[in-house]
């Protein structure tokens, strides 16, 4: 299963024919349906006016939004799971998903005047985010400073980091006037309603400006996947590459989480996920990772939308209750081999 | 010194020095004589209600949820010897607020006790479930890969609380509060029902200080001890399981005490427990009053949620007892 070979073409095709069919149905699926072909035709730019006007303006940012967003979080995943040598990590568990989340509510809740509406641009949320992002990681890592060889017990630090920023966030939800509750909650739940082209403008970018670091990465990566010893023996900085993984990682996830809100479990089960399908090979992975992240953000938006319809459910939500059980499986999976 | 501070009767005067600084201070701070006159000569003034009816009944409610919980802890860490487990972090405290959400939310149950019930069973189904995740992968199953098999389990109740509340707007700020973990306006009634039960099991629990200590040596000489293993542990779990179901149903999901208390306790090191027992309810209880009196000031005239005091107090603690090796890990 693991094969180490980069082109098949039958197991390329997986990810990519998976991504784009779910592209299509997403852009078709809303209060309107669009049937596929409606949808390539209007993509092409033939369709209706109508068609042209849905597909374009209304449905295609969410969509891109929802693809990008899965795209980051996936690629943040595996340079996580790599650096910290541990197929279970995922920024989650880090806390700088939550430390996202405490950005944001700070930045409603100072910025917001009595009317509840938001004195500056609502552009600088994802700058919020990140900052929330960094100070969770740069904390983590303060804590975890002498124990940067112990991957462990970064997640250790980092769990225990991400109860601090859930609990601030729960007491933001609670007490914080300026706040419908339902609203925040649905942010914090992951959400890529009322999206803009700006926004998708913004996390594109942001993700074809790191991914390609990553790629230039993608050999050290290989190496680091060994222990210690054997990498710094093939001439590895072990710890500078940890740490430029991390700082990736935190840029990737801080990227997503401000725009789609706290999805969870992405950046778990789609490097497994690409790694069964194309090997180990870093190079390789890096490519199909996003794509299935994409996928996944995308199927569970197309989810999130229709099962409760009108009312819309949270993201987040339907990813954890596929990726929660998945994870369950690799734990298990994992401790066995271990034996 | 650690020793001392930390010995029984130290706790004791402790708490109880908290318990009547928690009668007292609040959004209106009282004077001792209006406690008192309050307590045993009630004469129906708002002040005499406040304080018999509302402070009172947060106080104990405050003591006997945070003695049991940490007792809950203490034996999830005896029992599956991993000085991570606790009711919150291993989801248990999740699942049991799921299925009172669930009960709730979508089949309409209001009664106090059937809630309670159905608390209790979803506490013991994701007990269940974590125990399950940890046979099935054998037993060299690391401290934090179960931990890790919790903090998923709790994501997925969570998750799914999350998509009950929001298909169901109506219940949703009462059910918000109680999601947060908190000892005021909970109902009196209720109260009156589980204080007995709670401090009931927390002083039996002592009963099992034996089989712990037990326990706590490898598994052939517990089984040579003339323990028999899983049937212990099964017991165990389900009865700290309880425990924390039933703090659930009381004061909604409360974490951190669990994993803090008996870290605190073995500050002294290593001991029986025989006294660790008491010694970790006393911490607990003495920790709950603290977040509970913390919670009526950091955001006056608001309240915070008493949950996210524990969790911004527990924490950092935490940290620093990992910080300073003081988990074991293996």
């Amino acid at each position: 299963m693991m094969s180490m070979t980069g082109w098949n073409i039958r197991i390329w095709f997986v990810p990519f024919a998976t991504f784009l069919s779910l592209l299509v149905l997403a852009t078709g699926v809303g209060s309107s349906w669009i049937s596929p072909s409606r949808v390539i035709t209007a993509l092409a730019g033939y369709g209706s006016d109508t068609d042209m006007l849905i597909v374009w303006t209304l449905r295609l940012p969410r969509v891109m939004l929802a693809a990008l967003g899965g795209a980051c979080l996936a690629t943040a995943g595996f340079l996580l799971q790599r650096a910290l040598r541990n197929p279970l990590a995922s920024p989650s568990i880090l806390g700088i998903v939550d430390g996202a989340g405490v950005g944001v509510l700070v930045f409603l809740w100072l910025l917001s005047d009595t009317a509840n509406t938001l004195t500056v641009s609502i552009l600088y949320q994802p700058i919020a985010a990140s900052l929330g992002a960094v100070l969770t990681a740069l904390l983590v890592a303060f804590f975890a400073w002498r124990d940067f060889g112990q991957p462990i017990r970064l997640i250790l630090y980092g769990i225990a980091v991400a109860a601090i920023a859930k609990s601030i966030v729960t007491a933001f939800v609670l007490l914080a006037p300026v706040f419908s509750a339902s609203k925040a909650l649905i942010w914090l739940a992951g959400s890529v309603h009322a999206a803009k082209w700006s926004d998708a403008m913004i996390v594109g970018t942001l993700f074809f400006a790191l991914w390609p670091i990553a790629m230039l990465m993608s050999r050290q990566l290989d190496q680091s996947v060994l222990d210690d010893e054997t990498a710094v023996g093939t001439g590895l900085s072990v710890l500078a590459l940890r740490g430029c993984m991390i700082a990736l990682t935190v840029a990737l996830t801080a990227t997503a989480v401000s725009f789609i809100g706290a999805v969870g479990f992405v950046g778990l089960v789609a490097p497994h996920a690409a790694q069964a399908l194309v090997g180990l090979r870093s190079k390789w992975v890096l490519i199909v990772t996003p794509l299935l992240g994409a996928s996944m953000v995308l199927a569970a938006d197309i989810i999130a939308r229709t099962a409760a319809s009108p009312l819309e459910l949270p993201t987040g939500s339907i990813t954890a209750l596929v990726g929660a059980p998945y994870f369950i499986y690799l734990l298990i999976r994992q401790a066995r081999h271990d034996q | 010194m650690i020793r001392l501070l930390l010995s029984s009767p130290v706790l004791i005067v402790f708490i109880a020095i908290l318990a009547v600084l928690s009668l007292h201070l609040g959004y209106r701070p009282y004077a001792t004589s209006t406690v008192i006159a309050a307590l045993f000569h009630p004469n129906g003034s708002a002040d005499s209600i406040i304080i018999a009816s509302l402070r009172l009944p947060r106080t104990i409610t405050a003591i006997s949820v945070g003695a049991a919980l940490a007792v809950s802890g203490l034996l999830m860490q005896g029992v599956l010897r991993n000085q991570l487990a606790e009711p919150g972090l291993l989801g248990v405290n999740a699942g049991a607020a799921f299925a009172v959400v669930l009960g709730l939310g979508v089949f309409g149950i209001t009664s106090f006790l059937s809630l309670t019930l159905l608390s209790i069973l979803g506490a013991l189904a994701t007990m269940g479930l974590v125990f399950g995740v940890a046979s099935a992968a054998g037993k060299n199953l690391s401290p934090i890969s179960l931990m890790l098999a919790g903090v998923t389990i709790a994501a997925l109740a969570a998750s799914m609380t999350q998509i009950i509340i929001i298909l169901d707007e109506a219940t949703m700020q009462a059910l918000l509060f109680w999601l947060a973990g908190g000892y005021a306006d909970r109902n009196v009634g209720l109260l009156g029902v589980l204080a007995p039960i709670l401090w009931l099991m927390t002083m039996c629990s002592y009963l099992t200080a034996n089989l712990l200590d037990a326990m706590n040596t490898d598994r052939d000489t517990a089984h040579g001890l003339g323990v028999d293993v899983p049937l212990m542990q099964f017991a165990l779990l389900t009865f700290a399981s309880v425990l924390a179901a039933l703090c659930v149903a009381l004061a909604g999901p409360v974490a951190f005490i669990g994993l803090i208390a008996p870290h605190i306790a073995r500050l002294s090191g290593r001991i029986a427990h025989r006294v660790l027992i008491p010694r970790v309810a006393l911490i607990g209880a003495a920790l709950s009053l603290i977040a509970d009196i913390v919670a009526r000031f950091v955001v006056a005239p608001q309240e915070m949620p008493v949950g996210a005091v524990l969790a911004l107090m527990g924490a950092p603690i935490f940290l620093m007892l990992l910080r300073r090796n003081r988990v074991r890990l293996a």
